[in-house]
């Protein structure tokens, strides 16, 4: 008592050893001075509220389950041959490299949608540079159908996601329709030339003279010979004068004519250029998928959609990547 | 100067008394003498620095350090772990407790789930729309505590009364090595190997559940609405820009070293001073927050995932989530047409667990594509 006396008083008086000995005897365990230290040291640490793809693929198949998953061994079926560059007849069904989105059950699954929606509608083959038409549901067209023709400039997306852009001039006017590939609303998806072009995606004719980008409605389906490669279109096409929604001299595009620009803009191209980026390994490993992973998936792609290919009278997927 | 001996002295017992009991300083009310109410206009930011930890908290981690296993002996103790759980007494073994009605006011437990990702969907009317990928990765109920019990609890908050006992839901087996003798010994009544992740559910006494019961997807009924809980991404210290979405400063016109800056932090006058609450640089995210009312589309019984309305449930990628029956009134259970009590057991399935269930104006992805009749 003598002593709380003393600390009521300010604590100044009492030599320091002398509290910690006399509280040491019965609080030993709460006032352990390292306990406390190590304590801090755990809460500054940074942690994760989340778990890591490898820890959940652990729970899932963990033997301490009551019903662990199963890992289900892919059926050999007369050892698929899968064309080498399929991946560019359906490269929807690679996931997001993103490592922040990847989830095996939930790419697994929505590959499965994929597999039903197409025994339901025909989605053929087509590439950035096809000539398509597109039959909707839509509650204010007569007959309560619209179809729409148009050049394809743009791919994008991946699993149920994907999507694809057609460009129209009707009535002087550029029009750009969005659709999504697996869409509950699309009727029919027609591929009137097959072709390619010479880039990944065809903005710039949003820049270019009305005639590059106008389809007549009735246009007349274009018939690929059996057993022919996809053909590439290698017209270039020639810009409108500035000004134009992109700078098009930094894009590296190879349908484009001379874009007869003052040295100057390409000087400042050069300069903002990263030409190294196409050597850089770790930038391309980081934005693909595993080669491993990608050979098995779109072997299973190639086995699922086999049926309704051969079905449909589609012939053999054959893409030669002639660029 | 007798007011600050007064200071003094009540600093000092209460420093003595912190020390004593381990209890923070701040705990105490009389740390500081005046305090006046003040305007709060948003929610509290700071966290406390320092828990209290509750009476039922044990410690979770292992400090043994285990030696080093040859791949033989490493084998041959998974295999006595996996016998030891496979073989435990569980209260599941003894007869089940009886099932009760559903009524206007139950509460049944939820379930703890680990978000996957955002895929899209279409309705029968050929609208898309996102939902987000709940996986039930084996969940557990571990131990249910009656009202009478769980008022006497730390934890309880009056306004509760008698109307709630609790369940405890783990989810995610693991090795029992990695944890403490105390932290394994929670997991001996249900019978099960201790779970990666625990949670609590307050639960009405008639959706009591027996501890050892297996939760999983077929928990919940496509169609039913549900609310899920879970911990926002942590963005660590953020500025004002990105934590308020202020605007910050032009880049240009002689703006020096104020880019992303906040602006003035108060007026003068009567109002002067800055305010409770003001928006402020600090700590973003990791914080619970619920999203109510959300509706099961579909639920995919060979994965026991759950397809959730929305594309915004909080957190990354293999957060964990709690979800359970929605609060709101409107779309609450009704009790005419309610899910399984307290939870999915075989018999209530006679005709067998289909691999999907839809809500009848989820578009079905095997079937023609929509069209409007004329």
């Amino acid at each position: 008592m003598a002593l709380l006396a003393h600390v009521a008083r300010g604590c100044s008086r009492i030599p320091k050893l002398q509290l910690e000995a006399a509280l040491s005897v019965r609080f030993q365990s709460t006032l352990s001075h390292n306990d406390t230290k190590a304590r801090r040291a755990r809460e500054l640490r940074p942690r994760r509220n989340y778990l890591l793809n490898d820890e959940v693929e652990q729970h899932r198949k963990s033997l301490l389950q009551q019903s662990p998953e199963v890992e289900e061994i892919p059926v050999q079926q007369a050892e698929a041959n899968v064309p080498r560059d399929f991946r560019h007849v359906m490269p929807e069904f690679l996931p997001d490299p993103n490592p922040l989105y990847r989830d095996r059950v939930t790419e697994k699954l929505e590959r499965m949608d994929m597999y039903r929606r197409r025994t339901c509608i025909d989605i053929p083959e087509f590439y950035v540079g096809s000539i398509m038409a597109v039959t909707m549901a839509d509650h204010h067209a007569p007959g309560k159908q619209s179809r729409f023709v148009g050049i394809c400039i743009q791919r994008s997306g991946t699993g149920l996601r994907a999507d694809f852009t057609l460009r129209n001039v009707i009535d002087g006017q550029g029009v750009e329709v969005r659709f999504d590939m697996y869409g509950a609303s699309l009727q029919k998806i027609e591929v009137l030339k097959l072709e390619q072009r010479l880039d990944d995606e065809l903005f710039y004719l949003r820049d270019a003279a009305q005639e590059y980008s106008t389809i007549p409605f009735d246009f007349e389906p274009v018939p690929l010979p059996k057993g022919a490669t996809v053909p590439v279109n290698s017209t270039k096409v020639k810009l409108n004068p500035r000004p134009w929604l992109e700078r098009w001299e930094r894009h590296e595009l190879k349908g484009v004519e001379d874009l007869n620009l003052p040295e100057k803009k390409y000087r400042r191209a050069r300069q903002v250029a990263k030409p190294w980026e196409r050597w850089d390994l770790m930038k391309r490993q980081r934005e693909s998928i595993n080669e491993d992973e990608e050979e098995s998936i779109m072997k299973e792609t190639y086995m699922e959609t086999e049926s309704t290919r051969r079905a449909r009278g589609r012939q053999k997927a054959s893409l030669k990547k002639t660029r | 100067m007798a007011t600050v001996s007064a200071v003094t002295l009540r600093n000092a017992l209460c420093q003595l008394q912190c020390r004593l009991t381990g209890v923070p300083q701040h705990a105490f009310g009389y740390v500081g003498l005046v305090s006046n109410y003040c305007q709060v206009r948003t929610k509290k930011q700071t966290k406390a620095q320092y828990k209290l930890e509750p009476d039922w908290f044990v410690n979770r981690k292992n400090r043994r350090q285990g030696k080093a296993l040859t791949g033989d002996n490493e084998d041959f103790v998974q295999e006595v772990i996996g016998d030891t759980y496979r073989n435990q007494d569980s209260m599941l073994k003894e007869d089940p407790w009886p099932r009760q009605e559903y009524h206007r006011n139950t509460r049944r437990t939820g379930v703890v789930a680990i978000k996957l990702g955002v895929v899209p969907q279409w309705t029968k009317e050929g609208h898309k729309f996102f939902t987000t990928l709940l996986q039930v990765i084996d969940n557990h109920v571990i131990r249910y505590t009656p009202p009478e019990e769980f008022e006497k609890t730390s934890g309880w908050k009056p306004w509760w009364g008698q109307r709630f006992g609790s369940v405890v839901v783990g989810a995610m087996s693991s090795d029992p090595r990695n944890f403490s003798k105390a932290y394994n010994n929670l997991f001996t009544e249900a019978g099960v190997p201790p779970k990666k992740k625990l949670t609590r559910f307050l639960v009405t006494p008639d959706a009591a559940i027996q501890p050892g019961t297996p939760l999983t997807a077929m928990h919940f009924r496509a169609g039913d609405h549900v609310d899920v809980q879970a911990k926002t991404i942590d963005y660590g210290f953020q500025g004002v820009v990105k934590r308020w979405g202020m605007k910050g400063m032009p880049a240009s016109h002689g703006v020096t070293k104020a880019h992303r800056k906040m602006g003035s932090t108060g007026g003068g006058g009567d109002k002067s001073g800055i305010w409770k609450g003001k928006k402020m640089p600090g700590h973003m995210g990791d914080k619970w927050r619920i999203l109510k009312g959300l509706k099961i589309w579909r639920i995919n019984t060979k994965y026991n995932v759950l397809y959730v309305q929305g594309p915004n449930i909080p957190g990354n990628t293999h957060g964990v989530v709690r979800i359970y029956d929605t609060i709101l009134r409107y779309k609450r259970p009704a009790p005419d047409n309610h899910p399984p009590m307290p939870t999915w057991a075989e018999e209530d399935s006679q005709q067998g667990v289909e691999l999907e269930y839809f809500d009848e104006n989820l578009h079905v992805m095997s079937e023609a594509s929509v069209s409007y009749s004329q």
